[in-house]
C-alpha cells in the first residue's frame, strides 16, 4: 500500500499538488485506520491527509479518478510496451514496417506515428533550433547586434516607430482583446501583493510604535496597573492619531496600457479596507467609478466585464482631456481630504484638447500627484503624447512596465503617504532599504537613464 | 473504538448532519489525534461542528476567539503579576527573617535566586485557553476559531502546540499535554493561511450542502415543517446561492428561514412569502431585490 500510496503522491506532485513527506506518511496512517472500505471512503481519506488547499481540489479529483481508474487499462488505452519499442525504433533510426503501423494505427488512433520519422529527420529538427549564423536572416542579425552587449531587455518604447509590416503583426490596438488573467497569473500577482502586504504591515506596525512615543496617558495607565497594586509596569502612552491614506487611482484602460491597468487595480484592492481607502476609476474617453464592483466583484469577473465594454466603451480613442474635465466637473468636490492622485495611462490624447487646466485644478486638491506610463522618455515629444505637459503638473512621473516595478511603486507611494510626518530615523532606514533593492530588479536600469536599445525584437513583452 | 459510522451516528444524533467527508475527518482526528482544519464559507456549520462534538462526545468545549493582535498572553498562558506581587508582600515578614540569616547582599542575592522557582511555579501561571484544554482532566475539545483573523505570528506560536501538543514555558520547561485535545481550527479564507499549519493538520473543506442533505439538516431541526416546504425552500436557495449576490445564503440563513416560516405556519412558497421574510436570506440592499426577483421568476 505504501508504494501505491507513493506513486500516488508523485502523480499528485507533478500534477503541481504539494505533498511533504510527513503528508504521505500520514495518508498511509489514515488508510490503515479507516480501512479500505469503499471508493468515496478512501478518497475522503486521501483528500483530508494530502490536500491542504481548497483550490487544490478539483486537480486532486483528477489525479484520483485518473489513477484509480476503474479499467485495467491506462487511460490512452495504450500498451506500454508497444510504447517502448516504438521509441526505440524512432531513437535507434529504424522506419517502422507499414503494415506494424497500420495495425497499430487500428488499435489505437491516439498514437499516430508518422512513418516518415527518422533519427536524422530528428536531429534536423534540433539543428534548426540552434542556429544562429548568418543563415538565419540578416535581419534577425541586426536586431541582435542591437542589444549586444547591453544587459538589457527590449523596451516596449518604440512600438510607434515600427515599420508597418512589423506592426500589422501585433495585435491590433483598436480590438481590446486581451484574455483575462490566467489563474497562473493571478496566483503569482496575489504572491507578489501578499509579499508586499507583508514587508509593509511589518513597517507600519513599527511606525505605529514610532508614532505611539508621546506624553504619558496617565489615567489609562493607572487604569492599566489597577491589577498591579497601581504600580505601574504597564505605561500607556498618547497616540497621535492618524488616518489611513485615501487614494485615488485613474486608471486607462485601452488596449495600450490594460495589462498594467488590471494589475494596478488587483493590488490596490488587496490593500483597499486593510491600509488604506482607495477610489477606482477606469476611463477610455469617459470616466467610470469601479469602487463599489472591485468590492463586490472577484477580480477575473470585472476584467471581463471591463474587456467586454460594459463600463466604458472600449472602441473609442483613449482622451485624458476629457477625462480629466468629467473627473473635476464630478468627483472632485466630493473628494474628502487631501487624496493622494495616481494616473496611469501612456498620455496620448488622439489630437483631442487637452484641457491641462483641469489637470491643474486636481493637482490643487491633491495631496501628491504620481503617473505612471509604460512608456520611455524617449518617446514623450512624438506624436500626440502629452507627457511632458501632463507632467509638469505632477508631483512624480515614473516609467513601469512590469509588474514588480509597479508593485515597488506603489510601496513606495505608500510609504511617501505614510511617512509624511514621520520621524527622521524611520525615513533613514527606507532610503538604506531603497539602495540595496535595485539589484533585485532586473529592468530597474531605466530609471538611472540609460538610452533605449535602438532595435526591438520583443514589442512589449513584459505587458 | 469508535468507527466512522459511529461518528455520523453520534453527529446526527446531536442534530448535525455530516457527509461522509466530514465524519471521516472527525474519525481521522480521532484516531490519529491531528487537528483538523476547516475552511469554508460563512454559515456552513464549522463551528456548529466543533460544538456538536463537544456535546455528543462529552468533550469539555474550550473556545478560542481569534483577532487581529491576538498573543500568547491571551492564549497560551500568562504570568499572574498581580498575585505574585501580593505574595511577596504578604511574605514580606518571612522574607525579611529568611534573608536576615545571611551575611551581605550577595548572599542574600543568591539566597533569593535560588528560591526563584517559588514565584514562577505554577501557581502563578494563568492557563489561558489551549493550555487549559491541554490540561484538563478529561480529553477535551479545542476549538480555534476564525484563525484566518489572527496574524502570522500566532500562527507560528500554535505550530508547536498542535504538532506536539505541549506548551513551552521558558520558566519552567515544556508541559505536555495531559489529555490530547481534539483541535479543531476554522478559517473562513480571508486570508491565507501558512502551509506550515496547514500541514500539521487534517485539511476539511465544507462548502454548502448538496440538495439531499441541505433537505435533510431542515427536516432534522424543524420537523413540523411539511417536506414539500422544505424541498421548495431549499431549492430556492441554492437557486438564490448562484446569483452573484454580495452575501450568499447559507446554511445558517436556511435554518433561520426554516425557522421563520415554521412560525409563520406557512405551507407553500410563494412570492409574497419570499418578499416578507427576504430580510432572513438576504443581508444586503442589493440582494433583496435580486432574490425577490428570483422569487417571482421561479414561482410567479
Amino acid at each position: 500500500m505504501e508504494r501505491i500510496i507513493t506513486r500516488f503522491v508523485t502523480a499528485l506532485r507533478e500534477r503541481g499538488i504539494r505533498v511533504s513527506p510527513g503528508e504521505s506518511l500520514d495518508a498511509v496512517q489514515a488508510l490503515t485506520f479507516g480501512g479500505l472500505s469503499g471508493r468515496e471512503s478512501v478518497k475522503a481519506l486521501l483528500r483530508l491527509t494530502l490536500v491542504k488547499n481548497v483550490n487544490d481540489i478539483p486537480a486532486f479529483e483528477e489525479v484520483f479518478d485518473r489513477f484509480f481508474s476503474t479499467g485495467q487499462q491506462n487511460t490512452l488505452g495504450l500498451d506500454a510496451m508497444d510504447l517502448l519499442t516504438a521509441l526505440i525504433h524512432i531513437v535507434e533510426g529504424e522506419q517502422l514496417k507499414a503494415e506494424e503501423h497500420r495495425t497499430r494505427e487500428k488499435d489505437d488512433p491516439l498514437l499516430i506515428v508518422d512513418e516518415e520519422v527518422t533519427a536524422e529527420d530528428l536531429e534536423n529538427l534540433l539543428a534548426m533550433e540552434e542556429s544562429d549564423d548568418e543563415s538565419a536572416g540578416a535581419e534577425i542579425m541586426v536586431q541582435l547586434d542591437g542589444h549586444r552587449g547591453k544587459m538589457e531587455a527590449p523596451s516596449p518604447s518604440d512600438y510607434y516607430m515600427k515599420s508597418p509590416p512589423t506592426v500589422a503583426f501585433q495585435p491590433s490596438s483598436s480590438k481590446p482583446k486581451v484574455a483575462p488573467f490566467t489563474p497562473e497569473e493571478l496566483a503569482d500577482m496575489q504572491e507578489v501583493v501578499s509579499r508586499m502586504l507583508v514587508r509593509i504591515r511589518k513597517d507600519v506596525k513599527r511606525m505605529k510604535e514610532l508614532e505611539s512615543r508621546g506624553k504619558l496617558h496617565v489615567i489609562r495607565t493607572i487604569q492599566k496597573n489597577y491589577r498591579h497594586g497601581m504600580v505601574p509596569f504597564l505605561l500607556s502612552l498618547r497616540r497621535k492619531r492618524k488616518e489611513k491614506p485615501r487614494l485615488v487611482v485613474l486608471c486607462d484602460v485601452s488596449y495600450s496600457v490594460s495589462h498594467a491597468t488590471r494589475f494596478m487595480l488587483l493590488l490596490l484592492h488587496t490593500l483597499q479596507n486593510r491600509l488604506m481607502h482607495v477610489r477606482s476609476f477606469v476611463f477610455n474617453r469617459e470616466l467610470a467609478e469601479i469602487t463599489p464592483m472591485l468590492r463586490n466583484m472577484p477580480v477575473n469577473c470585472l476584467l471581463e466585464t471591463i474587456d467586454r465594454g460594459d463600463i466604458v466603451n472600449l472602441d473609442d480613442n483613449s482622451d485624458f482631456g476629457n477625462v480629466f474635465v468629467e473627473f473635476k466637473k464630478k468627483h472632485l468636490e466630493n473628494m474628502r481630504g487631501k487624496p493622494a492622485i495616481i494616473i496611469m495611462g501612456d498620455a496620448r490624447n488622439n489630437y483631442n484638447d487637452a484641457n491641462e487646466w483641469a489637470l491643474e485644478e486636481i493637482r490643487e486638491k491633491a495631496g501628491y500627484m504620481l503617473w505612471l506610463t509604460p512608456e520611455e522618455r524617449e518617446t514623450w515629444h512624438r506624436g500626440d503624447c502629452l507627457m511632458e505637459l501632463y507632467g509638469t503638473f505632477c508631483d512624480r512621473v515614473e516609467v513601469v512596465r512590469d509588474v514588480d516595478e509597479l508593485s515597488r511603486m506603489v510601496e513606495d507611494l505608500f510609504y511617501t503617504l505614510y511617512d509624511h510626518h514621520d520621524t527622521r530615523s524611520w525615513k533613514g532606514r527606507h532610503r538604506e532599504q531603497k539602495d540595496e533593492e535595485p539589484q533585485d530588479y532586473r529592468s530597474y536600469y531605466t530609471r538611472k537613464g540609460g538610452a533605449a536599445p535602438a532595435f526591438d525584437a520583443t514589442v512589449r513583452r513584459q505587458w | 473504538m469508535i468507527t466512522e459510522l459511529e461518528v455520523k451516528d453520534l453527529l446526527r444524533r446531536g442534530g448535525y448532519i455530516a457527509d461522509e467527508t466530514i465524519s471521516t475527518a472527525v474519525f481521522l482526528a480521532l484516531r490519529m489525534e491531528k487537528p483538523i482544519l476547516i475552511e469554508g464559507p460563512p454559515g456552513v456549520g464549522k463551528t456548529g461542528l466543533a460544538k456538536t462534538l463537544s456535546e455528543v462526545m462529552d468533550f469539555p468545549l474550550v473556545r478560542l476567539q481569534c483577532y487581529e493582535g491576538i498573543d500568547e498572553g491571551k492564549a497560551l498562558y500568562d504570568w499572574e503579576y498581580g498575585k505574585q506581587l501580593l505574595y511577596t508582600q504578604l511574605l514580606r515578614t518571612q522574607l525579611d527573617s529568611y534573608l536576615s540569616e545571611s551575611a551581605d547582599l550577595r548572599a542574600a542575592v543568591e539566597r533569593l535566586s535560588a528560591e526563584e522557582s517559588l514565584f514562577f511555579s505554577r501557581n502563578f501561571l494563568v492557563q489561558r485557553p489551549i493550555l487549559r484544554s491541554f490540561l484538563s482532566e478529561k480529553r477535551s475539545l479545542l476549538l480555534i476559531d476564525e484563525i484566518d483573523r489572527s496574524g502570522d505570528e500566532f500562527e507560528a506560536l500554535l505550530l508547536e502546540c498542535l504538532s506536539d501538543f505541549q506548551v513551552s514555558v521558558p520558566e519552567l520547561g515544556v508541559i505536555p499535554a495531559r489529555n490530547r485535545p481534539l483541535a479543531i481550527l476554522t478559517s473562513n479564507g480571508t486570508r491565507m493561511i501558512s502551509d506550515a499549519l496547514r500541514r500539521r493538520c487534517l485539511f476539511l473543506y465544507i462548502g454548502y450542502p448538496e440538495f439531499d442533505r441541505e433537505v435533510a439538516i431542515v427536516r432534522s431541526r424543524f420537523p413540523e415543517l411539511c417536506e414539500g416546504l422544505a424541498l421548495q425552500m431549499v431549492e430556492f436557495l441554492r437557486k438564490a446561492r448562484e446569483l452573484n449576490l454580495r452575501k450568499p445564503p447559507s446554511v445558517s440563513e436556511t435554518l433561520d428561514w426554516a425557522q421563520v416560516l415554521s412560525i409563520l405556519h406557512t405551507k407553500q412558497l410563494t412570492p409574497e412569502v419570499v418578499a416578507n421574510t427576504v430580510g432572513v436570506i438576504a443581508k444586503h440592499q442589493a440582494d433583496l431585490q435580486q432574490v425577490n426577483e428570483l422569487a417571482a421568476q421561479m414561482m410567479g
